[in-house]
């Protein structure tokens, strides 16, 4: 099962028996047929995801489509993205980001300061928080963004991306954040660009075309 | 209404903006790796994102399909240079009653409009500003026409001759033509109608119906998707609606069952949103959007507070003391 774009800022999805849908609260924009939706509550397997969630604040109200039918989604007039997921390596990005992925994917939430100081400090520091999610297994998802995401393909480079820019990736990434904090920009007169997250390895990056998140 | 009826997903078959060259609409529009389920052909032809496409997309000029608005034949639109570059207009490469590009609708004024307050971009010509409460004094015309007493604080009316430029937030503008017909639209998203068409309050509260023969422009949040009944959308998501009966409020049964705080303000005689649908039964169009951020509509509390009337004064005391405890809360 895959979304169907019906423009830049909304998909479809075609849901049957079997295949349910796993989408964000208030995200449904209108359906036809039988379909029911469900709350969702908690995010991820197990004891460890459920608390995981509840205190990160990593977890996005969903709700559960089931039934027979044709469902609309978006969020606020924000672009959607639609993701093939092959099992390989798992999706990280924001839990907030997703707008809506097949049932058949498991989220779970990872604490990035496990990684080590310097990762729970880079969560910190560029505002995406100490926990992101990871979306594992085959399916799609329908990803968020502001002004629309485009992918950035990597093989054994390394790519520069704003934090605020940057909505998640699918690979054998390490994310790392530099920062060059200098006396301009404590006083307030650096470029702006004092962070920055560098990406290396092999997958796909995905960057928005704005610097806003919602 | 000349909008796509046989098209329920809103692809629109011809151009909808008289030769934008990057059709901001078609199903691949980031150059995304994977491909995805597509139903209806792709109408552009399936080029990547960034390449120099031909305008019109190599679709025929004149025969089927139709542009869906407006009517009139693609023509070239000098706002939309296909390197990006924007060139220069004029009055004379404006465009007669068409898109300049998705967010942009220039109308050639000759006589009067009705605009919505803080539409117009800018303007050629000798055009005058009115509101409508003024303006309806002078012209007798205008109060028959614009018959809404609770948006007409909201609304001026547009005279002269020139082009007028009107945007709305960034939004995708369309334009719809009526023919002896009626659409009912969500009243923030309506930008201006001609002279011709007639205003009238819906039933449905935040909306308007627009009746007779005549053009209108309307934003969208993204491009309008049009349905068909039976069909049940979310109040956020309704743009309007054209021919339909109209909708009736679906609640969630299982919604407000299975979810404990939904529960909870069900039987308090509140709703958190998700279980309110729109039901639209019978025949007729329906037009979505994608959910967009509400705006603070001055409207709506002059909706609201007409119809409190219905109330006894014990009921109107004990909203009052709901409202000011609320407005405390925050």
């Amino acid at each position: 099962m895959s979304f169907e774009t019906v423009n830049s800022k909304v998909v479809r999805a075609h849901v049957g028996p079997g295949t349910p849908v796993l989408a964000r609260r208030g995200a449904m924009l209108g359906y036809s047929g039988q379909v029911t939706f469900r709350p969702v509550h908690g995010q991820g397997r197990g004891m460890g995801g459920m608390v995981g969630a509840a205190m990160s604040g990593e977890s996005n109200p969903m709700m559960a489509t089931e039934g027979t039918g044709q469902v609309l989604y978006g969020y606020k007039g924000l672009h959607v993205t639609v993701l093939e997921l092959d099992g390989g390596a798992p999706l990280v990005c924001e839990a907030d980001r997703l707008l809506a992925h097949d049932a058949t994917l498991q989220t779970s939430v990872q604490f990035l300061g496990s990684g080590g100081l310097k990762s729970a400090i880079s969560g910190a520091m560029t505002g995406q928080g100490l926990f992101t999610t990871n979306v594992h297994g085959r399916g799609a998802v329908a990803l968020l963004s502001h002004g629309g995401a485009f992918p950035l393909q990597l093989a054994g480079q390394q790519v520069g991306v704003d934090p605020q820019a940057y909505v998640g990736h699918v690979g054998q990434l390490s994310v790392d954040l530099a920062a060059k904090v200098g006396f301009r920009d404590v006083v307030g007169r650096g470029s702006g660009e004092a962070f920055q997250l560098r990406i290396s390895g092999s997958g796909t990056v995905y960057v928005q075309a704005s610097e806003r998140k919602f | 209404m000349t909008y796509p009826p046989g098209n329920p997903y809103g692809q629109p078959q011809g151009n909808p903006y008289g030769g934008q060259p990057q059709p901001y609409g078609q199903p691949q529009p980031y150059g995304q790796p994977q491909p995805y389920g597509q139903p209806q052909g792709n109408p552009y032809g399936g080029q990547p994102h960034g390449q120099p496409q031909p305008p019109y997309g190599g679709q025929p000029h004149g025969g089927p399909p139709q542009p869906p608005y407006g009517g009139q034949p693609p023509q070239p639109v000098p706002g939309g240079a296909p390197s990006g570059v924007p060139s220069t207009l004029d009055p004379h490469t404006l465009p007669d009653d068409d898109n300049v590009n998705p967010y942009v609708f220039c109308i050639a004024l000759n006589g009067e409009w009705f605009m919505s307050k803080g539409a117009m971009l800018a303007y050629y010509g000798t055009i005058q500003f009115d509101a409508v409460t003024e303006y309806s004094s002078v012209q007798a015309w205008v109060a028959s026409r614009f018959s809404s007493p609770v948006y007409i604080q909201d609304w001026v009316v547009a005279q002269g001759h020139g082009k007028l430029l009107i945007g709305d937030r960034g939004f995708d503008l369309n334009s719809y033509d009526l023919d002896d017909g009626n659409l009912t639209i969500k009243a923030s998203n309506l930008c201006a109608f001609s002279r011709q068409l007639e205003l009238k309050q819906s039933i449905v509260p935040g909306f308007v119906t627009l009746i007779g023969t005549g053009k209108f422009i309307a934003s969208s949040n993204g491009p309008v998707i049009f349905v068909e009944p039976p069909f049940r959308a979310d109040p956020d998501a309704l743009l309007g609606w054209a021919d339909c009966p109209a909708p009736s409020v679906h609640h969630d049964a299982q919604w407000m069952t299975q979810n404990v705080r939904g529960m909870i303000s069900g039987a308090l005689g509140r709703a958190s949103g998700e279980e309110r649908q729109y039901d639209f039964t019978g025949q007729g169009t329906i037009l979505l959007q994608s959910s967009e951020v509400a705006r603070e509509d001055p409207a709506v509390l002059r909706l609201v507070e007409s119809q409190t009337q219905l109330l006894t004064n014990s009921q109107a005391g004990a909203l009052g003391q709901r409202l000011i405890a609320r407005a405390q809360q925050q």
